[in-house]
């Protein structure tokens, strides 16, 4: 829209073009006004040629800024569907970055390799030989893992002395050895350790700290359930806890099934908005109950026995902070279609170690919204497929709201 | 300062806020103190369980003291032992005393044959 003044003329276009009027005029105050037909104008630019070059040059002039505008326009729709190694090595590194300074300065940091430069130095008894002293009743057999495991499985006869609680459980378990029978003078068998934690070599080196002189590991850490007579109780679904406002936001995402069944919006850039703030914004609370203290974290994802010993620290050193920096990139419109494919592809990760731990009945914390009480089920199977689904649609569809890659888009502008 | 620098320090600054926001708990001043077990464990060692308002604390028991930090969370205390290890504490009386779930899992309430029962007792006593 533009303001004419005394001398301006307009409809000049219509009359160059013979095409109807690009604009309508309306009078703000008393005005004359000289109306001339084709046919006149045609005449007046016959006889007048500094009228037609300026009427040229204004016609020039606008076909001009109307490229600029559309090749500007072009430009920023096509930066905003780039995506490139660099966005990816920017987020990775920024994460890495963040997560290694913080675990320095942090008074509840872990080493970046657990164990790491530790000698072996408990003897490891085989599996054979020691079938052999459990049936002689010639050794105490003690498990190192979680109670929660222990309860579930574990040799018959075996006592629980769970690594991590060992500085708090140990004098009971002292005691219960004053109190059994012969146990004193028996060897001690540890077993109980799993790929992602030696639990057993880790409790027989403390054993012998506090002076047990006959203490041996378990060979082939994983074996004794195929070889020893087992007790325990049926898996039970572990209790949950009330996880806040986080456990209820984890939910919403459910609501992008019946959301991409309407045709009009399963596209819309404005569902790529909803999806990328409700996921930017799960994915930074869960890394804010994470990142503070990251060896319980760490214990979280040992006990899902997929990752190996020399990548749990790291891992749960790297993941917290990697969330935080995606979530926070897809939440602020930074990179945003590579953002949606990391916390994709951390996403799939997830529903591996869920799947994994649904199939083989673990008595595990998720690990994902709070530091415990939060069960592994398929409906955490259904949320992370909701916020798989919502990644997805980001990565196509999102084009607004956000602040980079040539400037910041409020909303769909015509051209 | 150009663009780039601009929406990092954007980023940066939005971490560090959260991270503060993050680290707020609830008041821990209600349940600092000592704390000794009811029943001994053994026949004659009880533990002694020392909750620093700082977030610092100790549990001693036949001579061996070992280092947490604590937390006030939803009205139960959450120990941090070094090893990742969380034991969750469900305060009763107002604090007077305080039931220990040494499952190291969370239980709505204290499981009877995994609890260690505390009483306050006076600095030292």
């Amino acid at each position: 829209m533009t303001e004419l003044g005394p001398g301006a003329y307009f409809g000049e276009v219509a009359l160059v073009t013979g095409q109807p009027r690009t604009a309508s005029v309306e009078s703000l105050v008393e005005t004359s006004l000289v109306k001339v037909s084709k046919e006149e104008f045609d005449r007046l630019l016959d006889h007048n040629p500094q009228l037609a070059r300026h009427i040229i040059q204004q016609l020039s002039g606008w076909l001009v800024s109307g490229d600029r505008r559309l090749e500007e326009e072009v430009v920023h729709q096509v930066k905003l569907r780039q995506i490139s190694w660099f966005d990816y090595a920017l987020m990775v590194s920024l994460s890495l970055f963040l997560a290694l300074i913080f675990n320095f300065y942090n008074d509840s940091g872990i080493p970046l390799i657990y164990g790491w430069g530790e000698k072996p130095s408990i003897p490891e008894i085989s599996l054979g030989q020691a079938l052999e002293i459990y049936q002689k009743n010639e050794a105490t057999f003690v498990d190192a893992r979680k109670s929660a495991f222990f309860t579930q499985q574990h040799i018959k006869g075996a006592q629980n002395l769970p690594e991590v609680l060992f500085p708090l459980m140990y004098p009971m378990f002292q005691y219960m050895v004053t109190q059994t029978e012969g146990a004193k003078d028996k060897p001690f068998i540890v077993y109980g350790g799993t790929l992602s934690r030696r639990f057993d070599v880790v409790l027989a080196r403390l054993l012998k700290k506090k002076g047990f002189k006959q203490v041996q590991v378990l060979q082939d850490y994983g074996g004794w359930r195929k070889v020893f007579p087992l007790e325990g109780k049926p898996p039970v679904e572990a209790p949950s806890a009330p996880l806040g406002l986080a456990g209820y936001l984890e939910w919403v995402p459910v609501s992008i099934f019946l959301l991409i069944l309407i045709p009009a919006v399963r596209r819309s850039p404005y569902l790529s908005i909803y999806c990328r703030l409700l996921v930017g914004v799960i994915f930074m609370s869960f890394a804010l109950s994470k990142i503070m203290r990251p060896a319980v974290f760490a214990l979280n994802v040992v006990d899902f026995g997929m990752m190996p010993s020399w990548g749990v620290d790291l891992w749960s050193l790297a993941l917290p902070w990697a969330e935080l920096v995606v979530g926070m990139f897809l939440v602020l419109g930074i990179r945003t279609r590579a953002a949606a494919t990391l916390i994709a592809a951390m996403l799939l990760i997830f529903m591996v170690g869920l799947l994994h731990a649904i199939y083989l009945h673990l008595p595990i914390n998720c690990g994902c919204v709070g530091e415990v009480g939060e069960p592994v089920t398929w409906w955490k199977m259904l949320k992370n497929t909701g916020m798989l689904v919502m990644c997805i649609q980001t990565f196509l569809y999102d084009r607004f709201l956000v602040l980079d890659r040539g400037g910041f888009i409020w909303r769909a502008s015509a051209i | 300062m150009n663009r780039e620098s601009l929406k990092l320090a954007a980023v940066f600054g939005l971490i560090l806020v959260m991270l503060a926001v993050s680290g707020c708990g609830e008041s821990r001043s209600q349940f600092a103190g000592t704390y000794r077990s009811v029943n001994p464990v053994g026949e004659k060692n009880y533990i002694d369980l020392e909750l620093e308002e700082s977030g610092k604390g100790t549990w001693t028991v036949a001579g061996s003291t070992t280092e947490f930090t604590w937390v006030v969370n939803d009205r139960k205390i959450w120990i941090y032992l070094k090893t990742g290890a969380i034991i969750i504490i469900t305060p009763s009386g107002g604090g007077e005393e305080l039931s220990a779930d040494m499952t190291g899992e969370w239980h709505p309430g204290c499981p009877p044959n995994s609890c260690v029962t505390f009483k306050r007792v006076a600095k030292g006593g």
